[in-house]
């Protein structure tokens, strides 16, 4: 059999593979769902739909533009399965170690995608605000729900958040009244936990801040131990006229996990995202940052610092339609990377003819540590409008001799000197993410793998 | 304190340092002056221990220490400091941050015990006011958006703070006006001590009427090829270097 025969076979192969593990994910829960209640037909509907798109979907492969540098091979090869009962026997000091000391904070806590009421620590809410498990929702109060969940994500998401729709069986509810004002920062621990075998949870949060309503949500993914798992998560979040969202997000899980995250954000007129992305753990995390405008006036600030070593591939794709005039959209991403990290920045920023007096700006700096780390970086524009500021900029560089040797020759070793270049670099991202208890634990998550990280 | 025999130096395939001699001992401010191009700064840079330079023959030993088996942030520890002619800038880098990783890195090497936060505050303010720098400056980025007489300024704050035994000032006055030279040479002189010495590379005389030397010494060519006193810095001003350097090839 001739080379290019052998290949073709074996891809087909891989795509049969794939196929029958999506199916096995998404299809039996889909199917009970749809024959569950009548309450959320709706839903059962979405759902339905959700599974067939993912039995219709090409399977991506190494030419799939957006999984190009990202293969899935590794994820399929785990053998994930999906696993429904929920672990309750974790109680508060089981989680002592994952907390951010000094934080204050309204709390929510998942375990494996499921929300916990045993660990969470929501303290006293101010009108207007509910937070608690999607599921305990979908039982009492679908309607709070309906023309929100599914539809802010919608049909044209990827395949991971169709098949997200089809499985999902708990999240996180986050929704704030017109007006409503979270002024302590909500936290909210996605924690997992390593079970016998290798399982996948698929939840599904929805933060919802309707017209003039304001919050500042910290998330962060946590493990115990070094577990082999795999998250599946989307995020939909809505916001009305003149909303506020201060948004960090803190992903630092275990060396073993594979993460994937669909982020969905829907922006009414004048409201304003701005949101901080940490990426440190895992052995492969794939996020996706997507962000429609539906009225004018409205800013997305996308900020993010990704650190990847060893056996780590960090992946944030980007992707911010302007289809409406006026709209203003940031994104200013750093990576460092060491060992044999390697790290995918992909940020398309779209702007429709009609989108007159958009105003974008993009931005991706790599700092490389090694010489077996790697960045693929791939800033677009796509401007169809002709009254517009737009711009975009990457750059890949090593940490500048000259710097190192100043400090060194004021008594600092190489590596401390290494490391304070480093968290230079990093300083800004991290000064956005907010409360000084959590700039302080982040430095030091950063500062603590860069001490690690191996010279060369 | 620093014995330098018959150094050589290359940067690349080029020889710049052809046997040079120095002695200095525990107070003594020599001066160290030349035509551009002589290895003053190739000097400078080669005992604190840049890269990109090969010494191939000679020693330098700093009370009995050969400089030349240490890392650069050992030279520092063991009281070397180098005052940059282009002090680097650090964005993102805490000046405060910096000085007090500085200081105590320092200090432990000593065997001394690290700063606490409120000593360290009252000794940072206290050198501030000699070298004229107001406090915001502890709070921006190392050296990061300085105007040029800051950096030099923020040199010799640093050189206050780690009270060095031999400290190396590369061309401190390049870049100054009158009243930054001032305030500068103020900070050095306020740091001279019977047990710290200096060397000063300068082009001009201009530095050494605010900072007197003890010895003046020219280099040219790679080799210290003149020693005098102070007046010998006011012979160079008065006639350039055209008729010590021509005299020597001569």
């Amino acid at each position: 059999m001739s080379a290019a025969a052998n290949s073709s076979r074996q891809q087909t192969e891989a795509a049969e593979a794939f196929a029958g593990w999506l199916q096995g994910l998404s299809g039996g829960a889909a199917i009970d769902a749809a024959s569950s209640g009548t309450a959320q037909d709706w839903l059962a509907a979405e759902r339905q739909q959700a599974a067939e798109r993912v039995r219709a979907q090409a399977v991506p492969t190494g030419k799939s533009e957006s999984w190009r540098y990202t293969g899935l091979r590794s994820l399929i090869d785990q053998g994930f399965v999906q696993v429904d009962e929920p672990l309750t026997a974790l109680t508060p000091d089981d989680i002592e170690e994952v907390l951010v000391p000094g934080l204050d904070a309204h709390r929510a806590v998942l375990v494996n995608g499921r929300y916990s009421e045993a660990l969470s620590d929501l303290g006293t809410l101010p009108r207007g605000v509910r937070v608690g498990s999607l599921q305990r929702m979908i039982e009492s109060d679908p309607d709070a729900l309906q023309g929100v969940l599914t539809r802010i994500a919608g049909e044209g998401s990827h395949l991971f958040a169709s098949l997200n729709t089809a499985a999902m069986q708990d999240g996180l509810v986050l929704l704030l009244e017109r007006g409503a004002l979270l002024e302590r920062p909500i936290e909210v621990i996605h924690l997992s936990v390593g079970m016998e075998e290798p399982r996948v949870a698929q939840p599904r949060h929805l933060i919802s801040l309707g017209d003039g309503a304001q919050a500042q949500v910290i998330e962060r993914y946590v493990s115990l131990g070094d577990a082999l798992y795999c998250t599946n998560s989307v995020l939909e979040l809505s916001l009305g006229r003149d909303a506020l969202l201060k948004h960090a997000r803190v992903q630092q899980e275990s060396p073993n996990a594979f993460h994937i995250t669909g982020l969905y954000l829907s922006q009414d007129a004048n409201s304003h995202y701005a949101g901080v992305n940490i990426g440190l753990g895992g052995t492969w995390a794939r996020t996706d940052l997507v962000t429609r405008f539906s009225g004018e006036h409205a800013e997305c600030d996308l900020q993010g610092l990704y650190l990847a070593g060893d056996k780590q591939l960090i992946d944030y794709h980007m992707d911010v339609r302007h289809g409406l005039p006026n709209c203003t959209s940031r994104e200013r991403f750093k990576g460092i990377l060491y060992g044999k990290g390697r790290a995918v920045f992909d940020g398309l920023v779209y702007v429709a003819r009609d989108a007159q007096k958009t105003d974008a700006a993009m931005s991706n700096r790599n700092l490389i540590l090694s010489a077996n780390a790697e960045v693929d970086t791939k800033p677009q524009l796509e401007i169809y409008a002709d009254d517009v500021k737009c711009s975009h900029g990457t750059t890949v560089g090593q940490i500048e001799p000259e710097m190192l040797f100043y400090l060194r020759s004021r008594g600092i070793s190489a590596s401390l000197a290494r490391r304070m270049l480093c968290l230079g670099f990093a300083g800004e991202i991290i000064e956005a993410l907010g409360p000084e208890a959590l700039r302080d634990y982040v430095t030091e998550q950063v500062g603590e793998r860069l001490e690690r990280a191996p010279l060369d | 304190m620093l014995s330098v025999k018959g150094l050589k130096a290359n940067v690349g395939d080029k020889e710049i340092l052809r046997g040079l001699d120095l002695e200095v001992a525990p107070g003594e401010v020599h001066a160290i002056m030349g035509p551009n191009g002589s290895g003053k700064s190739t000097f400078a840079h080669v005992l604190s221990g840049r890269e990109g330079y090969e010494v191939t023959a000679g020693s330098a030993m700093l009370d009995g220490t050969d400089l030349f088996e240490l890392d650069p942030e050992e030279r520092a520890r063991l009281g070397l400091f180098l005052a940059f002619q282009y002090p680097v800038e650090l964005p993102g880098v805490n000046n405060m941050y910096f000085l007090k990783a500085a200081l105590n890195a320092i200090r432990k090497s000593r065997g001394e015990d690290e700063f606490d936060a409120v000593s360290f505050m009252r000794l940072m303010k206290e050198k501030l006011k000699v070298l004229h720098l107001d406090d915001s400056l502890l709070k921006r980025p190392v050296n990061f958006g300085f105007s040029g007489g800051e950096k030099k300024r923020n040199e010799i704050f640093q050189m206050a703070m780690l009270e060095p035994k031999l400290a190396i000032l590369d061309e401190t006055d390049s870049g100054l006006d009158i009243d930054a030279l001032r305030i500068v040479a103020d900070g050095v002189n306020a740091l001279r001590s019977p047990e710290r010495s200096m060397i000063v590379v300068t082009h001009y005389q201009r530095l050494l009427d605010y900072i007197e030397p003890d010895y003046v010494h020219v280099l040219a060519k790679g080799q210290i090829i003149r020693s005098g006193g102070k007046e010998l810095a006011l012979e160079l001003e008065e006639k350039g270097y055209g008729w010590i350097v021509d005299g020597e090839a001569a």
